[in-house]
């Protein structure tokens, strides 16, 4: 995750999140048309998301979700990963590891170019590798990176400090804003601050045309463009509307198409669906799972026994959140790693279910006992306000919590002070806050709960305290297993650890919703629809 | 010496002569009692989840307003809500008087640089948008009953202020207080015991509209989502509701009413007051 990723936003908290699955060194072809009929040429399609507008059109850090749907369109990273979950390469035909797996050797796609002209060689290739995914885009994934060379003009090697799995690597290349920049525009100066960021020039299907601030981005066909006969459409419009009605309003009246995570509140969903001119689909979020979860700070002397803080998860009904806040479209969660992640999910995991009389036999067990006023003890919650949700919970998990009596003092600040005081200044006893992850769990999953983990003032890592050598050890061996049977033994045997120490574990995992015009055609194909390209969307009439 | 010497029940009489008053402040009395009493009725947290989520006014007998989007007792959360918005009102409308009255006081009382200071001061704070100054106090203090009450006063303390001083400035050189004066009455004493008592009627009727303003601010914090999480505001029912106001507008509708009427029979109760201690509409 890049270090600056302040901005939260539901999509991502990782920036260096990527994806998961076997690698395939399959040439990267178009992808089979699933349209009905055949694709129409030209017109403009309106696209928007689930929140505001970015601060850049292009973060090299990530900058959160916004920046990454808008830059995604423009940019494109050297590989990608199926539906079926399979890798292909995008910007490089393939890539293999050497027998030791502590070099790669990619094979770079040609013929690209850039929407400047200028062909994408690479050179473009090692600059974006260590200039800005090591220093920025993929920071806490790289930290074994030694070095990048290209030894011809189509090969890149990747160098590391020690073996680095696999899958690893491949969801390294499909990683979010692990793009590939053109050195021309950037070297040289400092990449934040760049003032092509607001104007990028990239290799992806649509090219840069305008941001009208406060309303939306233009895009225009990227003529050039390396994929056959792509794109579609003539134009790509990014609108922002700020509020979720107003979305809803904007759909209804046809002027915008798509929306992508989460873009009307979930009543409106079925009433937009009902007149049989939407569709509403989860598909497309797979390789970026949200959940929203419940965390014990391990400085409050009250949560060292591991009891108290199995006690407080028992005591949360969690099926009530899945049903009553996010009206069905979330599921009780389980695991620290998320249930759609095919490699390394396992059911096979200390259980915290719904319980309030185990919870209270636990907590009587730890020394806190109902005193007189029928209290044991009292907890700051803080549930950060960032969606309107997470205040929502909160005032379940406060009941829910004082059923069992356990004094609850509520509150909900907003976004900058939500991540001040969690990430920052530890202020809080028990705190809801969400979480983004990509099927690779090092770093995005693991830095949650290892001890190197704990960095004040980084937002979206280990904010708890909790500190495991056990665990620490496991995700050391878990970063650099190549055998895929052993490492997922070893990540199945992280998640047994860490639901059985519970310092941190999902109250529920979110259910994204992307919502279209029936229109719209070869839309959510990709498992993180998001931060794809969509290179293949057209408009039936 | 001037007083203000009004027999009580002409007052009421002067008061009462105004009808939107009259009503007002019997439909204020009602929600006042609401507030007092409610908890006798609803001793259950208002913020339990009792029942269904989103069950419309009407359809379960036990929830004659319904449920919100949890499964929280409308009426329950209306009720317990009064009490909350009528102290927030009347802390607030308090910490503004007690602010105003004195820097107004002081400076119209004294003038020459206090005079100066205090007045750039007030200007100062009324060229803040009040919202956003508000919400900026109750972010960086903390969201929280006491300190949302503190921050409304914080802003709204200004008209109060220059109301004052308007008053002592026009009252500080009457004959009477020169009487005082050369009685060599201190001026603590002829501030508080001598002018004060002729500055206050218009300042009554300022305090209870800026009570109708205070609901209207605590609504706003908590309506975006800043008030205080453990306490059932009206203004957080509205902002709860906000999402689902094309499917279940009832939660938005039904503490929305709430709020209107109150800051309704407020201001009318600030008409009345007007008519009965202003002298000059005495024979109107």
């Amino acid at each position: 995750m890049g270090n600056d990723s302040y901005r939260v936003t539901r999509r991502i908290f990782g920036v260096g999140v990527f994806g998961a699955g076997v690698v395939a060194s399959s040439l990267a072809g178009i992808a089979p048309a699933r349209a009905q009929g055949t694709p129409k040429r030209g017109g403009t399609l309106v696209a928007t998301w689930g929140g505001g507008e970015p601060q850049a059109c292009y973060v090299p850090a990530g900058g959160g979700s916004s920046p990454t749907f808008s830059s995604s369109k423009l940019f494109e990273r050297l590989g990608n990963r199926t539906m079926e979950g399979k890798f292909q390469g995008e910007l490089a035909e393939s890539w293999k590891p050497s027998a030791d797996f502590k070099s790669y050797t990619i094979k770079i796609r040609k013929g690209v170019k850039f929407h400047d002209g200028k062909d994408m060689t690479v050179d473009d290739v090692v600059y974006s590798i260590s200039e800005i995914w090591k220093k920025y885009a993929a920071a806490s994934a790289l930290t074994d990176f030694a070095g990048v060379a290209a030894p011809d003009a189509e090969t890149v090697v990747m160098t590391f400090n020690t073996p680095i799995p696999e899958f690893f690597f491949s969801s390294l290349l499909c990683g979010n804003v692990n793009y590939i920049v053109p050195k021309h525009v950037y070297a040289g100066s400092d990449p934040v601050t760049n003032p092509a960021n607001n104007a990028p020039i990239g290799t992806g299907p649509w090219k840069f045309k305008e941001w009208v601030r406060g309303s939306h981005f233009e895009y225009v066909k990227h003529d050039a463009y390396w994929r056959k006969d792509m794109p579609y459409m003539d134009r790509l419009i990014i609108r922002y509307v700020r509020d979720p009605a107003g979305r809803a309003a904007a759909m209804e009246a046809g002027d915008i198409h798509i929306g992508v995570f989460n873009p009307v509140a979930p009543p409106d969903i079925k009433r937009l669906t009902g007149t049989g001119k939407f569709v509403a689909t989860p598909k497309g979020y797979e390789e970026s799972v949200w959940s929203t979860t419940l965390e014990c700070n391990m400085r409050n002397p009250i949560f060292a026994k591991r009891e108290v803080r199995q006690a407080m998860f028992h005591a949360v009904d969690r099926s009530f959140i899945a049903k009553t806040v996010y009206y069905g479209y979330a599921r009780p969660g389980t695991s620290p790693i998320y249930s759609p992640n095919k490699e390394f999910f396992t059911a096979d995991t200390y259980k915290t279910g719904f319980d309030p009389k185990k919870a209270a036999a636990l907590l009587d067990a730890a020394g806190f006992p109902k005193k007189a006023d029928g209290k044991r003890f009292a907890v700051n919650l803080l549930a950060a306000g960032w969606f309107t949700e997470n205040g929502k919970i909160g005032a379940y998990v406060k009941q829910a919590l004082e059923d069992v009596g356990i004094a609850v003092n509520l509150s909900v600040p907003d976004r900058p002070t939500s991540i001040k005081r969690i990430y920052t200044d530890y202020d809080f006893d028990m705190a809801i806050s969400n979480q983004a992850n990509p099927s690779e769990p090092v770093p995005s999953t693991t830095q949650y709960f290892t001890t190197d983990g704990i960095k004040k003032g980084v937002p979206f890592r280990n904010a708890n305290g909790y500190s495991n050598p056990e665990v620490d050890a496991l995700v050391a061996k878990i970063k650099v297993e190549t055998d895929p049977a052993k490492r997922k033994e070893l990540v199945f045997q992280f998640e047994k650890i860490i639901t059985v120490e519970a310092p941190l574990l999902p109250l529920v995992e979110l259910e994204s919703i992307t919502v279209a015009s029936t229109k719209v055609q070869n839309h959510s194909n990709d498992p993180n629809y998001l931060a794809a390209t969509w290179y293949d969307i057209w408009l039936a009439s | 010496m001037q007083r203000l010497e009004l027999p009580r029940f002409e007052f009421i009489g002067r008061f009462a002569r105004n009808r939107g008053a009259l009503i007002g402040a019997l439909l204020i009395l009602v929600v006042a009692l609401m507030a007092l009493l409610g908890p006798l009725f609803f001793p259950v947290d208002p913020l339990r989840i009792v029942g269904q989520p989103e069950l419309w006014p009407g359809e379960d007998p036990d929830f004659p307003l319904g449920t919100d989007s949890l499964g929280r007792d409308m009426l329950s959360m209306i009720v317990h809500g009064a009490r909350a918005t009528l102290l927030i009102g009347l802390f607030a409308s308090a910490v503004a008087t007690v602010i105003g009255v004195g820097v107004g006081a002081t400076a119209g009382y004294f003038g020459g640089w206090i005079d100066e200071i205090a007045m750039r001061a007030a200007e100062l704070f009324q060229t803040i948008p009040n919202l956003i100054f508000v919400l900026t106090i109750v972010v960086i203090l903390g969201s929280t009953l006491t300190n949302i009450v503190i921050a409304i006063g914080v802003v709204s303390w200004t008209p109060i202020a220059r109301m004052t001083r308007a008053e002592f400035l026009s009252l500080r050189d009457r004959e009477f207080v020169q009487a005082c004066r050369a009685m060599g009455m201190g001026d603590l004493k002829i501030i508080v015991t001598e002018i004060l008592p002729n500055a206050l009627p218009p300042v009554i009727v300022l305090s209870s509209l800026v009570v109708a303003g205070a609901i209207l601010f605590e609504s706003a914090v908590s309506f975006l989502g800043l008030g205080d999480p453990n306490v059932a505001s009206w203004g957080r029912l509205v902002g709860d509701g906000r999402l689902l106001i094309r499917s279940s507008w009832y939660i938005c509708a039904i503490p929305g009413v709430a709020i209107m009427i109150t800051v309704l029979c407020l201001n009318l109760i600030g008409d009345g007051l007007n008519d009965a201690l202003n002298p000059k509409l005495r024979d109107r």
